[in-house]
């Protein structure tokens, strides 16, 4: 009896095993031959950019859709409707909050059973895929997709799609598209509070640091600036004047123009400036320590509330955030300032790649094939639909007038635009959601922008973009090795940041904080992305 | 009694001198035990409550007076507007519909299988039971894991249906030894005599042993039924429908996605974020239903368990 019990188990077990096994299995590898022979059905016989693409026969394609809190995706939007009477294409989402959105793309593309686009990847993010196959090498297919093509030449947008490229030159991602660098969070200041001082909006870092010490002078029990996000983005947008890259744009490795090649980031002269810097608001009392630690909501009620002057802000911030919240101080008024400059000059470093799509590799053995990629191609990156999911469909959620000047209908609100509208753009019709609506052309983008952000974005554009760091795709042997050795140097990293600004660790130490991040691999972390990057340029030029 | 046992005699010279004592009631250890045990458990009601307040307290408030940090207990700037606009949101509701109507079927179900597979182990001279009891517990300390549990659900036709929520994890492991010991301790003459008045096993279980288990039965209701109410994971896992999330993953996107879209530092040209009311307001709604609930199981709660751990 009991031998018995033993072996339905051991079988139950090997069964299991058996079918775990067999379904891992079951992915193909890639294939990356080019041969479009019986892949054609419902594909359009010619298609180039600028055509509507419509499929011969009706089609469905999958798509991983993340789903947002405050438009959540409701099945009868019109934005569905559209694209499949345009498209002849019925789009088929898997429906995945975002709150944890990243966890189940890694576990359906893990599983093999990942829909045919996977939305919303920001790059880097398709690398830990790129090795098991799953993933389309999708500049394998660019002739697929000539709307595509034809922004990336339009834009000159090689140098950056290269930075996508993975150890064997393609890429796996395709990307949001902009046409210009757009930098949108800055610091936004208590406007009345300054004209009541007497004191302009600061133009560089140090105007910052006079301006703030005027509010402290006025304000004594205050800390000027009490800032959000943890500080991350304040560290992201000064750290690009300083010369370096920290916060939220933090790397460890940042490209060293002059001596063409890649330094570690938090060991450089400019990153060490960019925290004396900060040290000495925090020191001086302009700066709130918990700017650093504290929650956002912390942060919004210390400068609602007037305890605080300054504060991280992106548009959008300054809508919802602020503006309500301050309302109840009598006369306070808020606003952007345009980005300080620093050591570096008047500069922004930025990207003109957005968050994008992958597709999975099964479809390229599939017959329907062509007819997918092409409405991929039209669906992102077609002018025509860039203007379609960001504003709807002319005559029901807006009106275009002669001059090419676009207004929602009065009935429909978005943004600051017709508050107390009946419908909204995005949860009634799922237009402008982040699944479809983001990149293009600058006038399409800045097309929903208030007449100050307008203002703001134009004294951005006179600023110098500071040139990109040239690719260094690791192989998968160096990323496994490269990975050890960053996250204990990252977390080196922030503790040491943090402790140096707040000034619970002397700047003294430097020297013994270099040498930690030596022990920690720096130089050999280091040597081996400056060798992926030798590799790359002896193979691609 | 005398004894000329030295320990014992020991023992007795090193009582302390005094009244002696017939209770523990007013000894003065005790006293001191219980006051220091009413402040220390007093400061977690403080503790655990306070948030719990404060969140219904936001929820009751608008929206200016939460982001300047001015409602702590009591309402601010009171309304019922915000209530009035979640409650005027279907897909809250309909998630509200989804949890209720997963959390009966999946406690039905967890009951059921809980019971039958608690009251098998619990026989003595069942063959193979050792076994039985190994398949349990070794699923408490090994599994699959993410991705193999994903395919073996998926590959059994179980994604985007109710089945993917209720069937795996329907018996927690630790409540089946709950319950298998609470069996353990009824006493078998109850069941022999059953057996001679002519009933047989199902008879045994459902007309003598059951209707002596309320206790336990109650407390295993109220472990899955709180368990089920507040799951999330399975149905993020295995649902891609919005129509069938339950209440939790709509909860979940909306506090943990607000917060989670900025610190990525992620462009999203929109992100509004989502009214702090909004939020309280979802919270409390979530929670009502099993905050209303749990103190009438309550009592059965710490009979039940207690019964189930000691063995006569």
């Amino acid at each position: 009896m009991r031998s018995n019990w033993k072996r339905t188990l051991l079988t139950l077990v090997a069964g299991s095993l058996v079918v775990s096994v067999a379904a891992c299995s079951e992915e193909d590898p890639a294939s990356t031959g080019v041969d479009l022979d019986g892949k054609k059905v419902a594909a359009m016989a010619e298609y180039k950019a600028g055509d509507q693409f419509k499929a011969t026969e009706p089609l469905d394609v999958s798509l991983l859709y993340l789903d947002q809190a405050h438009y959540p995706m409701k099945e009868d939007w019109a934005i569905w409707k559209e694209i499949s009477q345009r498209t002849n294409i019925t789009l088929k989402p898997t429906v995945v909050p975002y709150s944890d959105y990243d966890q189940k793309r890694g576990l359906l593309i893990s599983s093999g059973d990942a829909p045919t686009i996977i939305s919303k990847t920001y790059p880097g993010q398709e690398a830990p895929f790129v090795s098991s196959g799953a993933i389309l090498p999708v500049s394998d297919y660019l002739d697929l997709m000539p709307n595509f093509k034809a922004k990336i030449d339009k834009w000159k947008l090689q140098p950056e799609l290269n930075t996508l490229r993975q150890e064997d030159g393609k890429f796996y991602l395709l990307p949001g598209v902009h046409e210009n660098v757009w930098q949108d969070y800055t610091l936004a200041f208590r406007t009345d509070e300054l004209q009541r001082l007497n004191l302009k909006a600061p133009k560089d870092w140090d105007e910052v640091y006079t301006v703030l010490k005027a509010i402290k002078a006025a304000n004594p029990d205050s800390y000027p600036l009490s800032d959000r996000f943890e500080g991350k983005s304040i560290l992201n947008y000064a750290g690009q004047t300083f010369g370096t890259q920290a916060g939220w744009g933090y790397n460890n490795a940042t490209w060293n123009e002059s001596e063409q090649k890649f330094d570690f980031t938090s060991a450089t002269p400019e990153y060490k400036a960019l925290i004396e810097y900060f040290r000495k608001l925090v020191a001086e009392g302009l700066m709130d320590p918990e700017s650093f630690t504290q929650k956002d909501d912390a942060a919004i009620q210390k400068f609602a509330s007037g305890m605080s002057f300054a504060i991280s802000s992106n548009a959008q911030n300054i809508v919802n955030d602020y503006r309500p919240n301050v309302s109840k101080i009598a006369g306070a008024t808020v606003a952007k300032i345009p980005l300080p400059a620093g050591p570096k000059g008047d500069v922004i470093r930025g990207t003109r790649l957005e968050n994008g799509l992958m597709v999975s590799a099964k479809i390229a053995e599939s017959d329907k094939f062509v007819a997918t990629m092409q409405f991929i191609d039209w669906l992102w990156y077609s002018d025509e639909a860039q203007e379609l999911v960001k504003w709807g469909v002319p005559g029901t959620t807006y009106e275009k007038d002669a001059s090419g000047k676009r207004t929602l209908k009065p009935d429909v609100a978005f943004g600051g635009m017709n508050v107390g509208a009946a419908k909204n753009l995005q949860r009634d019709f799922g237009f402008q959601g982040g699944v479809f609506a983001y990149g293009g052309p600058t006038e399409l983008l800045q097309s929903m922008f208030t007449e100050e952000e307008l203002a703001f974005q134009k004294t951005m554009a006179d600023k110098k973009v500071i040139a990109l760091a040239p690719p260094a795709p690791l192989s998968e042997e160096e990323r496994e090795r490269a990975t050890l050795w960053e996250s204990p140097l990252k977390d080196l990293v922030t503790q040491s940041t943090l402790q140096f600004i707040l000034g619970s660790r002397d700047i003294s130490t430097w020297d013994a904080y270099v040498k930690e991040l030596d022990a920690k691999g720096m130089t050999q972390f280091i040597d081996v992305v400056n060798g992926a990057h030798k590799r790359y340029k002896e193979k691609n030029g | 009694m005398v004894t000329t046992d030295p320990t014992a005699l020991a023992a007795r010279l090193d009582k302390p001198a005094g009244p002696r004592r017939t209770s523990l009631d007013d000894s003065r250890g005790y006293r001191i035990f219980r006051v220091v045990n009413v402040v220390v458990l007093l400061g977690v009601v403080v503790v655990t409550l306070y948030p719990f307040v404060n969140i219904v307290a936001q929820s009751f408030s608008s929206e200016v007076f939460i982001r300047t940090g001015q409602v702590n207990l009591v309402p601010r700037g009171f309304n019922f507007d915000t209530y009035r606009l979640v409650a005027s949101d279907p897909v809250f509701w309909n998630s509200y519909l989804n949890t209720v109507l997963y959390t009966v079927t999946a406690t039905a179900i967890s009951i059921v299988l809980t019971t039958i597979y608690a009251y098998v182990l619990s026989k003595h001279k069942l063959k193979g039971r050792g076994l039985l009891v190994g398949i349990a517990v070794f699923t408490m300390f090994f599994n699959g894991g993410l991705i193999p549990n994903y395919v073996l659900v998926n590959g059994l036709g179980m994604t985007n249906t109710i089945w993917a929520i209720v069937l795996p994890n329907a018996i927690s492991v630790f409540n089946l030894l709950v319950m298998k010991a609470f069996f353990e301790s009824l006493p078998t003459e109850l069941e022999e005599a059953a057996a001679i008045d002519g009933l047989n096993t199902y008879g045994i279980l459902l007309k003598i042993v059951l209707p002596l288990s309320k206790a336990v039965l109650a407390t295993m209701i109220l472990f899955y039924a709180v368990a089920n109410w507040n799951s999330w994971f399975q149905a993020f896992l295995y649902l891609d429908r919005a129509d069938l999330f339950p209440v939790t993953v709509y909860l979940r996107n909306m506090i943990a996605g607000a917060t989670s879209a900025t610190s990525v530092g992620a462009v999203e040209t929109n992100a509004v974020a989502i009214s702090a009311n909004i939020k309280a307001v979802t919270m409390v709604l979530t929670v009502l239903p099993i905050v209303v609930v749990y103190p009438f199981i309550q009592r059965y709660f710490v009979s039940g368990v207690m019964l189930g751990a000691v063995k006569q």
